[in-house]
């Protein structure tokens, strides 16, 4: 989605808000998400994933336009927070088939870190898996009285 | 098709449920998908609409809206450009990843 068209879904959201009502924006803070091995053991960081140009463009085009609407005045910053969301595997290679599928027109596993995920795993507890961290934030935003 | 487990440990839906209280509210999703999010909500709120351009994750949403929820929360195919809702409808409005 184009900045312009944020900018207006925005506007939109705001016109079937109530008065009172509020906007909860959930996305990723931070870009190249880390590939780590988890166990009873514990976790260890295999690496990181690259982000493809089009996953950077859109994430600044979408801080861009809550920066805009909140300038504009029609949103109010009430609360944010940052959290961890995990995606789980159970083998190296079913995280790879996933990131194919799913992600590749925004993440790339390079494959020094695919091969780092898999001599992890291989050495690591018989209950290993391997888990995608994404930080990410939520913002709760009051609609502005106009 | 290969599948991940998202967020098994409900970090997301704790915190969520710390910080909103969804209890009698109307609560409009922009971008619902497969309802992954809804679902953690939907339970919660009086009146839930999840909407998105892709008819093929609807499809799927709708088959895996939970029994408890199936007579308040629906799934309708829109785009943010145009919300077919009229003005001051919703008391929440959600984007999660959507924008």
């Amino acid at each position: 989605m184009q900045h312009e068209s944020m900018v207006h879904a925005l506007d939109e959201i705001r016109r079937t808000l109530k008065p009172n009502g509020m906007l909860i924006d959930l996305r990723p803070v931070e870009a190249n998400w880390s590939v780590e091995i988890v166990s009873s053991a514990g976790w260890q960081a295999a690496g990181r994933l690259s982000d493809l140009p089009v996953a950077l463009a859109d994430d600044e085009a979408a801080f861009q336009a809550m920066r805009e609407v909140e300038s504009n005045g029609w949103y109010i910053k009430k609360q944010e927070q940052e959290f961890a969301f995990f995606y789980y595997w159970d083998t190296p290679s079913e995280m790879k088939e996933f990131m194919d599928e799913e992600w590749a027109d925004f993440e790339k596993l390079e494959d020094h870190v695919y091969q780092k995920t898999k001599s992890m795993w291989a050495l690591a507890n018989a209950d290993a898996r391997v888990r995608v961290r994404v930080n990410m934030l939520i913002t709760l935003w009051d609609k502005r009285w106009s | 098709m290969a599948k991940a487990q998202k967020d098994p440990e409900g970090f997301e839906q704790r915190l969520l449920h710390k910080l909103v209280d969804f209890k009698d509210k109307h609560v409009l999703e922009v971008g619902c998908g497969e309802g992954r999010l809804t679902f953690k909500y939907g339970a919660a709120a009086k009146r839930v609409i999840g909407f998105d351009p892709d008819h093929d994750a609807l499809r799927i949403a709708r088959v895996d809206a939970p029994l408890d929820m199936q007579k308040h929360v629906h799934f309708a195919n829109a785009s943010a450009s145009n919300i077919p809702f009229s003005k001051e409808t919703f008391d929440i409005a959600i984007l999660a990843w959507s924008l």
